[in-house]
């Protein structure tokens, strides 16, 4: 207690105060809610961002330290770089081909537990952070509230990795290695399948 | 008492001041209390403005007790350019300073840089006088001004004191992922501010 007892009461007496004002704060100030949904719904219901951003997530773990922080905290920057570049109409050929790349690569790098050096595995995920956030800032919607849109989208993206570097724990155990390997096999054939069907309906 | 709490005593006193003033007025009429209010909710209800205060609160916080000051710092500065709104013409482009405020904090914060104090406190004046001056614009002839602002320098100082809190007390803790996790919500924070910016200006390119 001490000092942080007495600062922790304050925070609430003055959290108290704001009550009143937080209850009466039906003002609608934009489209919040709507805008938020939209940008969570956009990564985890585009299967192959999904399995690039899980296969970033243990990827990272399978490296350890310092890769399985220099991954999270480098992609979404990258990642938002790249989304300019969509957002802007700066022409990339092929980005669909790239994802499903990235999945087949990525996914390979945690089926074989590829060890690199942290810089090729930081240049390597940087390049498929760009090709993922130019699809989705190619998509962006013209939306009233861009921001809660980008903070929705940035929070399902960041939460994909995290979920990723969860499975990554299992690391630790002869068999969890083998599984993460073997789901790094799965990924691997998703990314497969996309880039088949890519070339088939083109 | 030293650091955080010296700091949360003071912001406290600051705010029980603010909050006697609207409370003396308060007998007039209903609305004097409400324009306090409308300060107050103004940054609140915006996530544009709500994501810096957060931010500035988490790198003073990750930065350690030098930098606690520039929360205070920050808030006064909005108020600052919140009266500044009330001289001024309205400035073209002082929305998209307000989302550079949120890349340049989320970088520092990914970055764990120990920057300069001088630095983070003319960081704070800055983005503190943009985000009051944003918020100032706001007011109307219908408004008292003399409630509205201290209402946003009220908001900001609640927001960024509690976010430094909260990063303050989650680095003292334990487990060495935790520093990394606050770099993380920095490069998320910094992502965003860069995604907003990606649609602000198309829908500027647009028109």
């Amino acid at each position: 207690m001490g000092a942080i007892g007495r600062k922790i009461r304050l925070v609430f007496a003055v959290a108290f105060l704001f009550a009143p004002a937080l209850t009466a704060a039906h003002v609608g100030q934009g489209d919040v809610s709507g805008g938020f949904l939209a940008g969570v719904k956009h990564p985890i219901f585009g299967f192959d961002h999904v399995i690039a951003m899980v296969a970033v997530g243990i990827w990272g773990a399978q490296l350890g330290p310092p890769a399985i922080w220099v991954l999270p905290v480098t992609f979404p920057l990258v990642m938002a770089f790249g989304g300019v570049l969509g957002g802007l109409g700066v022409p990339i050929p092929g980005i669909e081909i790239g994802i499903a790349i990235s999945a087949i690569a990525l996914g390979c790098m945690v089926a074989f537990a590829v060890r690199p050096p942290l810089w090729v595995a930081a240049v390597m995920v940087g390049v498929f952070a760009i090709f993922h956030g130019y699809a989705h800032g190619a998509e962006l919607p013209d939306t009233a509230n861009a921001i809660s849109y980008a903070v929705g989208f940035v929070v399902a993206t960041g939460s994909l990795h995290a979920f990723g570097i969860l499975l990554g724990v299992a690391n630790r155990w002869r068999a969890g290695a083998r599984s993460l390997q073997a789901g790094g096999g799965l990924i691997a054939a998703c990314g497969l399948y996309f880039l088949v069907s890519h070339f088939v309906a083109a | 008492m030293k650091g955080p709490g010296k700091l949360a005593l003071h912001a406290g006193l600051a705010l029980s001041f603010a909050l006697a003033a609207t409370g003396v007025l308060a007998h007039s009429t209903v609305k004097s209390a409400g324009d306090f209010y409308a300060g107050v909710l103004h940054p609140l209800t915006a996530l544009e403005h709500v994501l810096p205060f957060v931010a500035l609160g988490v790198l003073a916080g990750q930065r350690g007790q030098p930098a606690h000051r520039a929360v205070l710092i920050f808030a006064l500065s909005l108020g600052a350019g919140a009266c500044l709104a009330l001289w001024l013409k309205p400035v073209p482009g002082i929305a998209m300073l307000n989302i550079a405020s949120s890349i340049i904090f989320g970088g520092l914060i990914a970055s764990a840089w120990a920057l300069p104090i001088l630095l983070l406190n003319s960081l704070a004046i800055l983005f503190g006088l943009s985000h009051g001056f944003a918020n100032g614009e706001a007011i109307t002839k219908e408004i008292r001004a003399y409630l509205f602002i201290p209402g946003i320098v009220a908001a900001g100082a609640v927001v960024a004191v509690y976010a430094m809190i909260a990063v303050d007390y989650v680095l003292r803790r334990k487990p060495t992922w935790l520093p990394i996790a606050v770099r993380v919500a920095g490069s998320w924070i910094a992502a965003i501010g860069i995604l907003v910016l990606a649609i602000s200006g198309r829908a500027i390119l647009k028109s």
